[in-house]
């Protein structure tokens, strides 16, 4: 990138990202690089085949350059593409188009299923206002849909005369590239390359989590410590030492303990009792890292838990409804078990195998080495079986748990839908879709078994071959070439038998490894996430406000390139009435979440006070603005909590009073347990008009300057909406309101009404100026009121 | 219809023509080659003439939109003809593409649903790679060797039917396999994960 005092034209030319071929063609059509407003790639021609394309703007002109498809060349989509990857622009045979942008009336994306066209349609010369000829001008797959937007954008920006801000002019295609590895982000919102997120540094991080406990830790290792080294005195013990020593009545054995000779009972009552004791130690030491284990974990998860709530509560409403974190976050929470269970229980068994494995192998070359190798040389053997068949076994289970809850959410459903069916007759084929899911859990199943049988079969087999060609060669070595004696081959089978353990376990190891840094990754994913909306460290508190609100050209799309709001422009007053009127999906709601700041705008500015509201201070505004919608979420609590959702010190004569106001006072006192009645998912079960007055005694009593009500009183019959209207009227004196309905009749108080359709504001005025319009607010007015009482219905 | 035709408008109220409008827009009107005359546009888009349309008089559109209604299951029947606006309306219905229009009227429709539909089929797989919640696909489609992107979630693998899959990657492209049991044994393995 170029100087930032620069030009922002020079500035893209001077990363002089276009293509050589492509600087010639543009200078062919007489445009230097520095007429270049903006230059965009697409990666498809107009018969839709996959090749590299450009899309370049200067203030007159529009002209594409298409490639020549290559066959055989790799198109790489987004996760995929790179700077190296991408598919080459160079020694290509380009074809261009050129357009002239005053001839432009409008420019629109035809979608497809997985892209779309850019289509600009020309200006009808002999009428104005009269669409003329259109044409396709590029086709892009959705990897590519914010170039076809961008310059949408542009173009019916230049058609219509105005200005172009510099915010759209930037060059951000570097922007979606991890500036580390140059692969492009998965989720562009979410700036985190999971290429470069390395291993190393959650391992660490992850270890911080156990800091805390590092004493507690250290005493469970020398707990595994303890059992590895029993687990190798043991078969010593029982073979050496009892074969050997004992009955083989080793003499300088006996002196060595100072025990007089003969007295083999004694010594082999002493031997018994040294075995018994080690055994207790072995189970003592087990219950002491058990209970280590158990006071540990817990902890752990508590705090990674925590941590990752947290940070949940930090992002933005964003992160929540986009789908992919939506599942997320269902399991992050199973990921912290995974996570603290492999650091507290896997690594230090990891460890300890090691260790035993090590210091076993030893042992038994010390005690002889031919029969060391023969039996180690079985080991690989068991080793290769697990793993190789241990990953296809739980990739079952996997299937089996995926059929299983799949039968499940169908049950759910279908208990759910319960009504439904029974209405429409439709239990025996309900019976028959249950059968599909059910058949489908029996064979996933059965192949578990199957293979869970054949994996267990051929374990033990090769763990029996292991054990009997230890014997085989044992035995031989003491029948013919009488090398040892017994006692080293009851001490060589015990130690094979122990083994296979710590090396079953290695064959999983590194698959536990694997995931656990997965679970990690995703947690601390979550954790680190920046929220798109956040607060300015210098940001403005404004002790007291006026309310007055503005919107200026604001355009903003919950999808990057899907604008749901364009170029939106209004003002609502201090203490004033706005109403927002519009079909559903017109983009009402959409307004209310940009003045709560929910999300910002991608172009524009939301002022309050005339200060933008990213410079606000979130006290500020989350302080001064309350929402009345037309869901109404009751917390779990009473019915006094949930009043003073938003004012926790609320005494209670405040919280009776708000309830007055919303005229949910009398329904309140007729329940049983009045203001401590429980609510919420498991309590008392409220209607639809009760839930709604008591989030209007919840607004009431927060008292905001800034009041939203959003379809307020769309999901209550008439009698009650007459009840909560007389409520909202008392609420919303001098407060701004702000508030969208369905009913016009609602609305008729409003200092000032705005129709949004498709996104825009298709009409602005008062009641009486919109009536006498003759627009679309006198066409729904009309449908309301004669239309409805022809009917008979108002 | 749609709010336009009020716009500046001077006449009264009319209950009569909004009770016409209301019943245009639940009336479901069959296109075929008697009724319907398709052309194709300098642009590269597809006209429609109706010399006889609800009212009597002819209707014309500049282009049209053609869209499947039944995409997966019944790519032929079924074809919707709508408006190219934003909140696109439907200006009729084709019941089965391979009967009711002409040869040449088919083909016409055919290539704009090409391009509307365009989902490149994979003929190979050369690899799937798990990793970090993505699974990363190197396959060979019938629009040329692809690299792409998934989330390792239950929408991003969609069966369609007992063999046919729909695959799609991080952007929202989609990507069709219509019968996995044809896939190698090797192939089947790599995508086991998503079955």
């Amino acid at each position: 990138m170029g100087k930032k005092d620069r030009k922002i034209s020079a500035e893209i030319t001077a990363t002089g990202k276009l293509p050589k071929e492509i600087e010639n063609g543009l200078r062919e059509r007489g445009i230097a690089e520095s007429d270049v407003l903006v230059s965009v790639r697409t990666d498809m021609n107009m018969s839709c085949e996959f090749t590299p394309g450009w899309m370049i703007v200067t203030k007159t002109r529009l002209i594409t350059a298409t490639a020549d498809p290559l066959a055989g060349e790799v198109h790489y989509f987004k996760g995929m593409e790179t700077r190296k990857t991408r598919a080459s622009d160079r020694d290509r045979e380009w074809t261009f188009a050129e357009y002239d942008i005053s001839d432009v009336k409008k420019a629109y994306i035809e979608r497809s299923v997985s892209g779309g066209f850019l289509i600009i349609v020309h200006k009808d010369k002999a009428d104005p206002e009269a669409d003329g000829a259109a044409e396709t001008v590029a086709a892009v797959s959705n990897h590519r849909m914010g170039s076809a937007t961008k310059i949408e954008r542009i173009c019916e920006k230049l058609a219509d005369g105005k200005e172009i801000d510099e915010d759209m002019l930037k060059d951000d295609e570097n922007e979606d590239y991890c500036p580390n590895c140059g692969t492009m982000y998965p989720d562009s919102d979410r700036k985190v390359c999971p290429k470069c997120m390395n291993k190393k540094s959650i391992f660490r991080r992850t270890i911080a989590y156990l800091k805390p406990y590092k004493w507690r830790i250290l005493v469970m290792f020398l707990c595994y410590l303890a059992t590895a080294a029993l687990n190798i005195v043991w078969p010593y013990l029982n073979g050496v030492v009892l074969y050997r020593k004992v009955l083989g009545k080793d003499e300088t054995f006996l002196s060595f303990l100072s025990i007089d000779g003969n007295r083999y009972v004694v010594i082999l009552l002493l031997l018994v009792i040294t075995m018994v004791m080690t055994k207790i130690t072995m189970q003592l030491v087990g219950i002491i890292q058990g209970v280590m284990t158990a006071k540990i974990v817990p902890r752990v998860v508590k705090t990674m838990r925590n941590d990752v709530f947290g940070a949940m509560g930090k992002l933005s409403i964003n992160f929540f409804t986009s789908k992919q974190t939506g599942s997320l976050m269902t399991r992050v929470m199973s990921d912290s078990d995974e996570v603290s269970g492999f650091f507290i229980d896997g690594l230090p068994y990891f460890l300890i195998n090691v260790f035993s494995i090590i210091a076993m192998a030893v042992v038994m070359f010390k005690l002889s080495v031919p029969l060391a190798i023969v039996a180690l040389m079985f080991m690989p053997i068991t080793f290769l079986v697990s793993w190789r068949m241990l990953p296809r076994l739980w990739h079952r289970y996997g299937r089996r748990h995926r059929a299983t809850r799949s039968l499940n959410s169908k049950i759910h459903d279908n208990l759910s839908g319960a009504r439904v069916v029974k209405a429409f007759g439709q239990e025996s084929s309900e019976v028959a879709r249950f059968d599909k899911s059910n058949e489908k859990v029996r064979s996933a199943d059965l192949a578990v078994m199957n293979y869970d049988n054949k994996f267990s079969a051929l374990y033990s087999a090769a763990e029996n071959l292991a054990s009997l060609m230890v014997y085989i060669v044992g035995a031989y070595l003491i029948l013919i070439q009488n090398r040892f004696d017994y006692a080293i081959l009851i001490t060589f089978a015990g130690y094979v038998g122990q083994m296979t353990g710590p090396m079953d376990f290695m064959s999983f190891f590194f698959r536990w490894f694997t995931n656990c840094m997965n679970s990690a990754q995703r947690m601390f994913e979550i954790i680190d996430a920046v929220p798109e909306i956040q607060e300015k460290e210098d940001a403005v508190s404004l002790d007291s406000i006026e309310g007055t609100i503005e919107m200026k050209d604001v355009t903003f799309g919950y999808e990057k390139n899907k604008p749901v709001l364009k170029n939106i422009s209004m003002k609502v007053e201090g203490g004033r009435m706005l109403g927002i009127v519009g079909r559903s999906g017109a983009g009402k709601t959409t307004i209310v979440n940009l003045i709560s700041r929910l999300y910002d705008p991608q172009e524009g500015t939301v002022t309050l006070d005339g200060v933008n509201l990213k410079d606000l201070s979130f006290k500020t505004l989350r302080g001064n603005v309350a929402m009345v919608s037309q869901e109404t979420y009751m917390f779990m609590g009473t019915v006094a909590e949930n009043i003073a959702y938003a004012k926790k010190d609320a005494s209670r004569a405040e919280i009776i009073r708000a309830a007055v106001l919303a005229s949910a006072h009398d329904f309140i006192c007729r329940m049983p347990d009045g203001y401590d009645t429980i609510i919420g998912s498991s309590g008392r079960e409220l209607s639809g008009g009760e839930r709604q007055r008591i989030s209007i005694a919840r607004a009431i009593l927060a008292n905001p300057k800034i009041l939203i009500l959003d379809e307020a009183t769309a999901a209550v019959d008439t009698e009650t909406e007459q009840a909560i209207q007389q409520s909202i009227n008392m609420l919303i004196k001098g407060r701004t309101t702000i508030s969208i309905a369905h009913r016009l009749s609602t609305l008729r108080d409003a200092d000032t009404l705005i129709v949004i359709d498709e996104g825009k504001i298709a009409e602005q005025g008062t009641h009486e100026e919109l009536l006498a319009k003759k627009g679309v607010y006198y066409k729904l007015k009309e449908l309301q009121t004669k239309a409805l009482a022809l009917k008979g219905i108002e | 219809m749609g709010f336009k035709n009020f716009e500046g408008a001077d006449e009264e109220f009319d209950l009569a023509q909004m009770e016409a409008e209301t019943e245009e827009m639940l009336r479901l009107r069959y296109l075929n080659k008697d009724n319907a005359v398709f052309a194709r546009t300098a642009g590269g888009f597809v006209s429609l003439d109706i010399a006889e349309g609800e009212k009597g008089e002819p209707e014309h559109y500049d282009r049209v939109r053609v869209v499947r209604s039944f995409p997966f299951t019944a790519p032929t029947t079924y074809i919707s003809i709508r408006t190219t606006e934003e909140k696109s309306k439907e200006i009729g219905i084709i019941k089965d593409i391979t009967k009711d229009v002409s040869k040449d009227t088919r083909k016409m429709l055919e290539e704009q649903m090409s391009l509307r539909y365009f989902t490149p089929v994979i003929t190979k797989i050369h690899d799937i790679r798990e990793e970090y919640g993505h699974a990363y696909w190197d396959v060979e489609t019938t629009e040329g060797p692809c690299k792409f992107v998934i989330y390792m979630n239950s929408s991003s693998v969609v069966s369609l039917s007992d063999v046919r899959l729909l695959i799609t990657d991080l952007d929202g492209n989609r990507f069709e396999i219509p019968d996995f049991t044809q896939l190698s044994a090797g192939e089947l393995k790599k995508l086991d994960l998503f079955l």
